[in-house]
């Protein structure tokens, strides 16, 4: 754990008062909840692999802001915590909850407000699937960007929560990107509106952008205005195999330099095709050591994946393009399917770290090191367009759901400590959760840990809203 | 302000440290308490230091913090709202020699630079590499990336290529305490933590002193840049057919609004003859593969909606076209000291802003040239304070507070804000409060007090 102390207000380690204290005044409240186990376990679950330990007390089911405002009003009375969540797909544990926690629910609020096509932009409730925005704003010629390899499951109240990234992040921003405006629940059941309609905007500090990412520490979003960018016209996919996950890191940086801006860039290395072929009776792996996925789209497409083409051949095994939807879609099958493929081959623990592009290849060799020193077994697959790579730990059978066995933490950790030496990041995408805030520290260092620490405090000064979560 | 032996304490401590990079000449100080808004702060600064390392900036801030000295960080003093003019008794700490570029990493497509290099130098240095720094403010040629951050600079191509915001990665910020911070990363995705990265960006000098920073490039978009231009018969007329654009899913780089006053106003600074041409003039340009066809359908919808349009490829004809967009600040320049708005709207909102500004000069008896950027919504409207309305105390007259107010008033109401890109400032500071709220508000001074409890970060600029 950090070494600063906690600024003054901030409480750490929050003491709850027994439930009979507040459940009653808690349900009288709202419309939807339940404190029976079967429901409380699952709502204190996520996608990370790992529980806290013990059930939540209750889970409320928010159908409107009245019902978080209420929720949170009597939390804060009572100083219970709080874990909101959104669909559960969160890959750091960030959305699990132990024993004593209210589970707050956003899944229901999943209206889409307005989606105003001249202005670009929708207004949607938190609960909103990503993917459903997407196709809603597909109708109008226009696609909300972010695209997080959840984008089918999860919400778009969590992908705000954890800033989430996807396989178009170079090209068209993360989720902060996209983020115009907020309406969040404070801790103590203020509502407060940050940001605007406009695509430009400076009055006074950047809340939205404090709030997204902030992981549910800072206050609860009920509402988001998001920016809606022209559908792109035209796509064109190059699918390439390499000799090594080397030679394929290293086209992917070339690609960087060549004027074009592809908008996907994915690595997936040799350990994965296997499994995929595993799955899937595939033969990808007959065909290379490593597999790199490129797609440019909008007007120019054709001709900047001919770009990104000539150069692959310069050290591809095999290169093949193509503009047709179908024909890409069954390109791409190799990257969807890397998952999947490798949950088939056990219980992960899914990494996230970023690098500078430049040192995407070095990345890639030492977390093998790392593999082959330890026996750990360990998949990789990368955002390579923006130097994200997930690591992804199968853990051995044996071991409690609870419990992250030490020498897999340790392979993690040496993980972690390999992102910091290369310039980057712990995690690019899914956030610090639970899993990686021992961490946190050693990033961002004392001084910067001291503000945010002093952040949190000024926006829960009583620590309710997922403690032990972020920083 | 401030009693005398404090201020001949701090002057001894800051000489002691800094040596030549102080100065505490008359003229210079005189000249530090005031930026390109118009507004010339009350009183005298303290003392001028010029710093040309981080450990000048870190030694300033120490001695600031051990004697409560207010600090006034200033780049190039473009700014546009009062938060670079030096207040009375404040250390005016300059970054505007800090201003090598340290690295330039193609692979990664950014740089690392000091607070002090120029925004245009940066696009000019890397133009070799086939890459280009963005945010593109019209002062780019004047203005600092350090300052640039500090107001989270826009410009004109910001609907298609983002503010400033979007092209920083990290940063390294003197606290007031002279303690040293770095956020952010190299990588272009990060969420460790809070986004403190872009709590300092558009925070104007009131957290901490940015002293190098981490930004993004990107390519130089291929393809043949082509420009439109076209004369409507009234600014409502242009706007609307800039909306047409927008809502036709195009894209392009820069569409500017001029409007009838404002085109006056170019026609007697420059000796042309535009306002005879039409009552508005619409500026676009697109770039990219599919410059030319976006171009053509663009040309279609600007004919359609009533504009007399001309479109080129000649890149010459088309830098002449966007000079006459940026000669308008001067042109209003030389009719007096102006004061540049810069509110936003939403896109569909554009026209309907325009009508109000028509309005607010009406009932006020005011010219209000205007121009916009009218793919992000965001107005200039220009008070221009005349020989003949000038108060002689060189204070902004009221009846132009009175118009500037109604004007927020009603970008506020059309869902907007009050400010797109220049910042709060001293200027503006007196409405934030209405647009954000008031436990926004709160929020937004408790942030300051943990970075700045003692206060003497830019005092009187934001809040």
């Amino acid at each position: 754990m950090s070494g600063a102390a906690a600024p003054a207000g901030i409480v750490s380690g929050v003491t709850p008062t027994e439930p009979a204290a507040w459940l009653a005044e808690l349900t009288a409240g709202v419309a939807t909840w339940s404190t029976t186990d079967e429901h409380t376990a699952a709502a204190g679950a996520d996608r990370s692999g790992t529980r806290q330990a013990g059930l939540p007390s209750v889970v409320v089911y928010a159908h409107t802001v009245a019902d978080v405002v209420h929720t949170l009003t009597v939390a804060h009375r009572h100083r219970v915590p709080v874990v909101t969540r959104g669909a559960g797909s969160g890959l750091a544990g960030g959305a699990t909850a132990g024993s004593t926690a209210i589970v707050l629910d956003l899944a229901s609020m999943n209206r889409i407000v307005e989606i105003s096509p001249v202005d670009g932009l929708a207004r949607v409730e938190p609960g909103v699937i990503t993917a459903d925005l997407d196709r809603a704003a597909a109708g109008h010629g226009l696609f909300y960007a972010p695209d997080p390899g959840s984008v089918a499951i999860s919400t778009i109240g969590g992908n705000i929560a954890t800033n989430a990234g996807g396989l178009r992040g170079a090209k068209y921003g993360v989720t902060r990107d996209a983020v115009l405006a907020l309406d969040v629940v404070l801790a103590d059941g203020t509502v407060v509106h940050t940001g605007r309609d406009t695509v430009k905007g400076v009055t006074g500090y950047d809340l939205t952008a404090l709030f997204v990412g902030s992981e549910g520490t800072l206050g609860v979003v009920v509402g988001a205005t998001v920016r809606l960018l022209p559908r792109p016209k035209g796509q064109a996919t190059a699918a390439a195999y390499f000799s090594s996950v080397d030679a394929a890191a290293r086209a992917s940086v070339l690609l960087a330099t060549l004027g074009v801006r592809p908008a996907v860039v994915e690595l997936v290395d040799g350990r994965t095709l296997a499994a995929i072929d595993d799955l899937r009776g595939t033969d990808h792996a007959t065909r290379g050591a490593a597999f790199l996925l490129v797609q440019t789209d909008g007007f120019g497409a054709i001709a900047e994946i001919e770009v990104v083409a000539e150069s692959l051949r310069q050290s591809a095994l095999s290169v093949e393009v193509s503009a047709d939807a179908a024909l890409a879609l069954a390109l791409a099958a190799a990257r969807r399917d890397a998952l999947p493929a490798i949950e088939a081959r056990g219980r992960v623990l899914i990494e996230d770290i970023a690098v500078p592009r430049s040192r995407l290849a070095e990345a890639f060799e030492a977390v093998t090191e790392i593999s082959e020193r330890t026996g750990i077994e360990i998949y990789q697959f990368a955002h390579a367009g923006d130097g994200n790579l997930h690591p992804i730990i199968v853990i051995p059978p044996g071991f409690a759901a609870t419990e992250i066995p030490a020498h897999v933490q340790a392979a993690a950790d040496e993980i972690f400590a390999l992102a910091l030496r290369l310039g980057g990041t712990l995690t690019a995408e899914h956030g610090i959760g639970r899993l990686k805030a021992a961490w946190v520290e050693r990033e961002v260092g004392p001084e910067a840990h001291r503000l945010m620490r002093g952040i949190r405090a000024l926006f829960d000064p009583r620590g309710i809203l997922n403690p032990g979560t972020s920083v | 302000m401030g009693c005398m032996t404090t201020s001949t304490a701090v002057l001894h401590r800051l000489r002691a440290e800094l040596g030549s990079r102080l100065s505490t000449d008359p003229a210079e100080l005189q000249g530090a308490r005031a930026d390109r808004s118009g507004y010339t702060a009350p009183g005298m600064p303290l003392a001028i230091v010029r710093a040309e390392s981080i450990a000048d900036v870190q030694a300033v801030m120490r001695i600031a913090t051990e004697w409560r000295v207010p600090v006034v960080p200033q780049g190039a003093a473009t700014g546009l709202a009062g938060g670079g003019a030096g207040s009375d008794g404040a250390i005016v700490l300059s970054t505007a020699s800090m201003n090598r570029i340290l690295e330039v990493a193609l692979a990664d497509e950014l740089a690392e630079v000091e607070p002090g290099v120029i925004n245009q130098a940066l696009s000019d240095a890397v133009a070799q590499y086939g890459l280009v720094f963005s945010p593109d403010p019209a002062s780019k040629a004047i203005s600092t990336i350090g300052g640039n951050i500090a107001t989270n600079a826009g410009g004109l191509l910001c609907a298609k290529y983002g503010v400033t915001r979007e092209a920083v990665l990290g940063l390294t910020v003197v606290l007031p305490d002279g303690r040293m911070l770095e956020t952010g990363h190299r990588s272009i995705k990060g969420v460790t933590g809070y986004d403190l990265t872009a709590l300092f960006t558009g925070s104007e000098g009131t957290l901490g002193v940015i002293v190098g920073a981490t930004v993004r490039l990107r390519p130089i978009a291929a393809g043949t840049v082509v420009t439109i231009g076209a004369f409507f018969d009234t600014i409502v007329a242009a706007a609307a057919a800039s909306a047409a654009v927008t809502a036709a899913r195009l894209r392009p780089a820069v569409m500017e609004l001029i409007d009838h006053e404002a085109l006056k106003a170019i026609d007697a600074f420059n000796g042309t003859t535009l306002s005879a041409s039409g009552g508005a003039y619409l500026l676009v340009q697109t770039d990219g593969g599919a410059s030319v066809d976006e171009a053509d359908r663009i040309l279609a919808i600007v004919t359609g909606a009533g504009g007399t349009a001309e479109l080129t490829i000649d890149p010459e004809v088309g830098e002449r076209l966007l000079a006459v967009r940026r000669s308008v600040h001067p042109s209003l320049a030389a009719r007096g000291e102006v004061l540049i708005e810069d509110v936003c709207v939403p896109r569909s909102q554009l026209a309907a802003m325009f009508g109000e500004i028509e309005r607010i000069g009406a009932k006020w008896g005011l010219s209000i040239p205007t121009v916009a950027h009218a793919g992000d919504g965001n107005l200039h409207p220009n008070f221009v304070i005349t020989p003949e309305l000038a108060l002689a105390s060189g204070e902004v007259p009221d009846v132009v507070w009175q118009a500037a107010g109604e004007l927020f008033r009603a970008a506020l109401d059309l869902g907007g804000t009050l400010t797109g890109e220049h910042g709060i400032g001293v200027l503006k500071k007196r409405w934030l409060r209405d647009e954000v709220g008031t436990d926004s508000f709160d929020l937004q001074r408790q942030i300051k007090a943990v970075f700045d409890p003692l206060g003497i970060m830019n005092p009187g600029t934001m809040f």
